[in-house]
């Protein structure tokens, strides 16, 4: 049986977007309201409550054997494991991210375009993870980019967020140019694009094998690859905290995403994908670890560890890719919930601090390390969120990171291959090195003496301290107990290798 | 029933944790009272677990696919840690009423000692290599953040890191050893690792048998990981009695002895773990002599004591090494608890401005002194049984060169307790430090310590017997404890040790008339104040990670021509390797 009811998923947070823009321009420009704030930011919350219940029906769905397909023309959208897997982080993410910004962006200039924008990402990242032919992929794909390029260039007066913005735009730019060569190589060798007949039909052939570089480095642009990641420390720390925590746990990951169900469907050459994707994974995790060790300030430092974390992802996804087995698809795809959780916390947490000490004064200077000092007297939930999260990053328990690279570790031994284990004993040692730049923030912030900035800092507004709760929480239970997300990382991982 | 109280030994103190945080740190004595009454909840139910001990699962859940089963098993071994572990944790943190009084964050203090109580008992009770892996680390997390609990301080955060980084270091080796169990034999449990070892490729299972000496020498402070542990000394005193000396040093050794079975037939790896536990007991015994921070000299005395432990595992005597473990966790978190009253009394933790304490602080004199005796090895005390019974075993199992040097240690135990009791409470005083004796909650803990450094060694009969009935896989002979006492007793060894270790002691006697040794052996002592280069090889690994950092840091231009350059690049390099693979 059939359902297309999962397609509100896509529609009501796309539609809502520019209803939150006009009601955000009209209403203050006929004064219909005086302060946009509350409801620009009110009626986002809204909008992405309710696309929970279309996504409970569409779990519903699948667990029942129910198809959610929808074809109109040539467009097919279909819901399998892996786009329920990525709405949910999307979901979870956005939603507590809205509610983080309801203070962080009050009566910024443009704050309805923020919240049109970020429900249009929210919206379009669904989209993409439903995608079942090239073309579209490409093109949600291109279009959720073009909502993130503009929330990172949001605070358009200072020029460092617009150079970060510009550099974010040219490189995917060019990314995206390679993306529609590989597809235009696959259309003239196979004459489909649908992934799931490329996925039968597709043999070996040089041409494709052309194309599956240049998706490998179109998508790759995004998913922040060692070497072309040269875009994501700028536009992760310049960006509002929100889009930060967005960017870094959901946005680089669906580059990853978008590569994974093309790489699936050119499936003739799998060993060498999980070659090149290892290869990936051992430079982000090394570079982005001596690269964090260095940085000052706290939000460049965390975009530098998302590179790092890109790199076990990388490193679950090649086993999975070499092997065909897909203990390292669902190690990474669990990798990637976390990470969005972890990071998403971390971010949130530091933007919750660059609220209190700089932005709520007036002053958007960065934050950086020596700020934080003595944060948890003043601010104690704060403090251990944000310990926890990047404690949670290195992968120490009772954190959800732990668990997840366990599972990553554990299908590179069960791989029973000599290199393959030595890589996992690599990334063990940045586990280990990534503490040197984790631990001490860790340090500063128990500090008994506070710092300038904390003595003066205003005080923590309630509403953001919900998803700081929320997503603690949820990284101490998934530390705990990790199965309670098999349900939905299991048949992620396996539909990811089996092409839908 | 060993089910549930192995959830309260693990849950109360954890539950302890949360709660004494969120009372925050406005109510102090809410704070201390919560904190005493879980972790002294917790070690009643882990005495009384120890009457219910066997070889059974006590408890066991389905954690999902690639987690295996969370289970528990109150054998001798486990049972035996973890009630030592909240035991000692429960008088430490009685302790810490007084010491900790009026000291800021009371709350992350007592939440993250009560994490690593109940993380400590999890790691000796269970029975699934994952979540020893688990709670190991937990373990490891707490001891870094107790160490740099006074995190304005820059030597303790400095301290807590190198802790940290130094113990993950060597997790590495736990870690591939329980990736490799359930790669390769389908199961995390502990018990189907030890039946089947044999199964695995002889290369493998030497791989594993060393990474396991490797994560334990990390945790044990062992050569050639044992730099940390001295820096751990930053941590407040309580801490360092508890997580430093009695508990979480002594997992490495728990490890070693646990897995005995499965690696004694591994070639070359007894052989060392016999070196690793002797190079570092004669080593950190030098060094104790040396040293004049008072903690240190403890900390290097603690460092070579596991070595002792270390050494015994190596020569096969399993049992020798936990029994001075037990031994061992009472008698130097006696010491590391009078030494904290001393401290608190007197604000510094150099000896050299210390001495002639005995006369204004008797009660902590006393207690130090019969410590000192255990550690020192004299007889009745419970340190006197074990360490003979290690010498023994060595005498059985091991070369004769390596118990020569062993019992050498044990001379230079003598003459580094007595050395340090001497300058800390003996003579004349050096400086116009004002002392006051020990209070109520300290006087509490130090009593109890002192009666089980008096009398511990008279359970070693039913210990020994414990560990008989419930270690399927070890061959440990029982013996009752007469018989033991007889062993000891009846072995000309003992007697020559003794006079060793006396002999230890009279080098400190004598110390006037041996100036010339003194003055000869200048050059260890700057051996030992540069910790035989072993802080040279940590800094050069230091400042070659921060080399490769700004190597780095050049690829990170900031030019977008640079950036697309990388782009290209990447293809390019892509495109020669799928080339360079279709040939």
């Amino acid at each position: 049986m059939n359902s297309s009811a999962f397609i509100w998923l896509i529609v009501i947070p796309v539609f809502s977007s520019p209803v939150v823009y006009l009601l955000g321009r009209l209403g203050v420009q006929q004064k219909i309201i005086r302060r946009r704030t509350h409801l620009v930011r009110w009626t986002a919350f809204a909008a992405l409550l309710m696309t929970f219940v279309p996504f409970l029906l569409a779990v519903r769905d699948y667990f029942q054997g129910e198809l959610g397909i929808l074809k109109i023309e040539a467009i097919w959208l279909q819901v399998d494991g892996l786009s329920l897997l990525v709405t949910m982080v999307v979901l979870i993410l956005g939603i507590l991210v809205v509610l983080f910004s309801g203070p962080y962006m009050a009566d910024e200039i443009g704050e309805e375009k923020y919240y049109a924008m970020l429900l249009a990402m929210i919206g379009l990242m669904i989209g993409l993870s439903c995608a079942s032919d090239l073309f579209n992929l490409w093109v949600w794909f291109e279009a959720m980019a073009v909502s993130s390029y503009l929330l990172v260039a949001f605070y358009r007066r200072q020029p460092a967020a617009l150079e970060a913005g510009m550099k974010y735009l040219v490189q995917s730019a060019a990314g995206s140019v390679f993306v529609l060569l590989g597809i235009a190589l696959v259309l003239g060798s196979t004459g489909t694009l649908n992934l799931a007949h490329l996925h039968i039909s597709a043999q070996s052939s040089p041409i494709l094998l052309a194309a599956g570089a240049l998706f490998i480095i179109g998508f790759g642009v995004k998913a922040a690859l060692v070497p072309l990641h040269t875009w994501l420390p700028d536009a992760h720390s310049q960006a509002p905290s929100g889009i930060s925590a967005m960017l870094s746990g959901v946005v680089i990951e669906m580059g990853l995403i978008a590569l994974l169900r093309v790489l699936t469907a050119l499936s003739g050459e799998s060993q060498a994908w999980g070659v090149i994707l290892l290869a990936f994974g051992a430079c982000n995790m090394l570079l982005g670890n001596l690269l964090a060790l260095r940085q000052v300030q706290v939000k460049r430092l965390l975009a530098y560890s998302s590179l790092s974390q890109v790199g076990y992802m990388l490193l679950g996804l090649g086993i999975a890719y070499y092997t065909g087995q897909s203990q390292g698809a669902q190690g990474a795809l669990f990798h990637l919930i976390n990470h969005g959780l972890l990071k998403g916390l971390a971010f949130l947490s530091v933007g919750a601090l660059v609220y209190v000490l700089g932005i709520s004064l007036g002053n958007h200077a960065p934050l950086t390390i020596e700020d934080l000092s003595g944060v948890s007297k003043r601010y104690p939930l704060a403090a251990i969120a944000l310990s926890l999260a990047v404690l949670g990053l290195a992968g120490l328990p009772p954190l959800a990171g732990f668990m997840s690279k366990w599972q990553i570790f554990l299908a590179g031994f069960e791989s029973h291959n000599t290199v393959i284990v030595w890589l996992v004993v690599f990334a063990a040692l940045n586990s280990v090195l990534s503490l040197g730049y984790y631990a001490p923030l860790v340090n500063r912030v128990y500090r008994k003496e506070p710092s300038p900035a904390v003595v003066a800092g205003s005080s923590l507004p309630v509403v953001m301290t919900v998803p700081l709760i929320v997503l603690t929480l949820a990284v101490v239970a998934l530390g705990f107990w990790p199965g309670m997300i098999n349900w939905i990382t299991q048949p992620a991982g396996i539909a990811l290798l089996k092409g839908f | 029933m060993a089910g549930l109280l192995i959830w309260l030994i693990i849950g109360l103190p954890w539950a302890g944790a949360v709660i004494v945080w969120l009372v925050k740190d406005q109510r102090p004595r809410a704070q201390h009272a919560l904190a005493v009454g879980f972790s002294a909840t917790s070690a009643l139910a882990a005495l009384f677990l120890v009457t219910l001990a066997g070889s059974e699962k006590a408890f066991s859940l389905p954690m999902g696919n690639a987690y295996g089963e969370l289970t528990f098993i109150p054998d001798g071994l486990g049972v035996f840690l973890a009630a030592v572990a909240s035991v000692v944790g429960s008088l430490c943190i009685l302790f810490s009423v007084d010491y900790m009084r009026g000291e800021a964050q009371l709350g992350r203090y007592y939440s993250l000692i009560l994490l690593f109580i109940g993380a400590m008992s999890g790691l000796a009770l269970s029975s699934n290599l994952l979540f020893l892996f688990f709670f190991w680390e937990i373990t490891a997390l707490c001891s870094y953040a107790l160490i740099s609990f006074n995190n304005d301080d820059p030597k303790a955060v400095a301290g807590g890191i190198k802790a940290l980084i130094m113990t993950q270091l060597g997790g590495i080796g736990l870690l591939a050893g329980a990736l490799v169990a359930y790669a390769y034999l389908g199961s995390y449990q502990i018990s189907d690792f030890l039946a089947n070892a044999e199964s695995l490729s002889p290369a493998l299972l030497g791989v594993l048998a060393f990474g396991f000496l490797a994560a334990a020498a990390a945790k044990s402070a062992q050569f050639p990981f044992q730099t940390w542990l001295p820096d751990a000394m930053e941590a407040p005193t309580p801490v360092s009695a508890l997580i430093h000396a009695a508990t979480m040093v002594n997992a490495g050794v728990y490890l070693l002895a646990r897995f005995y079975p499965a690696f004694e037939h591994v070639p070359g790896w007894k052989e060392a773990v016999m070196i690793v536990g002797l190079v570092t007991a004669l080593m950190a015994a030098l060094m104790a002599v040396t040293a004049n921070d008072l903690k240190r000299v403890l900390a290097y005395s603690t460092v070579s004591q596991l070595g002792y432990m270390v050494y015994a595992i190596g020569v096969g005597g399993v049992f020798a090494s936990q029994l001075h473990l037990f031994s061992h966790a009472i008698f130097k978190a006696l010491l590391f608890l009078s030494a904290g009253a001393v401290i608190h009394a007197v604000g510094t933790r150099d000896i050299r401005l210390m001495g002639g304490l005995g006369k204004e602080m008797p009660w902590v004199r006393n207690a130090f002194l019969i410590g000192g005796l255990a550690l020192a090895g004299l007889p009745i005390l419970n340190g006197f049984w074990s360490k003979e019974l290690i010498l023994e075993a060595g005498a059985e199992g091991g070369p004769d060169w390596a118990l020569a040097l062993m019992m050498l240690g044990a001379g230079f135990t003598g003459l580094y307790t007595l050395r340090v009791y001497w300058l800390v409470f003996g003579g004349e005083k050096r400086s116009s430090l004002h002392a006051h004796d020990a209070t109520l909650a300290m006087r509490i803990s130090l009593g109890l310590l002192i009666a089980g450094s008096l009398t511990s060694w008279l359970l070693a009969g039913s210990f020994n017997h414990l560990l008989c009935e419930t270690l399927p896989f070890h061959e440990i002979h029982d013996l009752a404890l007469v018989e033991i006492l007889r062993v000891v007793i009846m072995a000309p060894l003992t007697w020559l040790a003794l006079g060793v270790i006396g002999f230890g002691m009279l080098v400190w006697w004598l110390r006037d008339r041996l100036s010339w040794l003194t003055r000869g052996l200048g050059w260890l002592n700057s051996l030992t104040a540069h910790s035989f280069g072993f802080e040279w090889v940590n800094l050069q690994i230091i400042k070659i990670v921060k080399g490769l950092s700004g190597v780095a840091a050049i690829t990170q231009t900031g030019m977008l021509n640079w950036n697309v350059v990388g782009i290209v690049g990447g293809l390019i390099v892509i495109l020669i390797y799928l080339g360079w693979s279709m040939l």
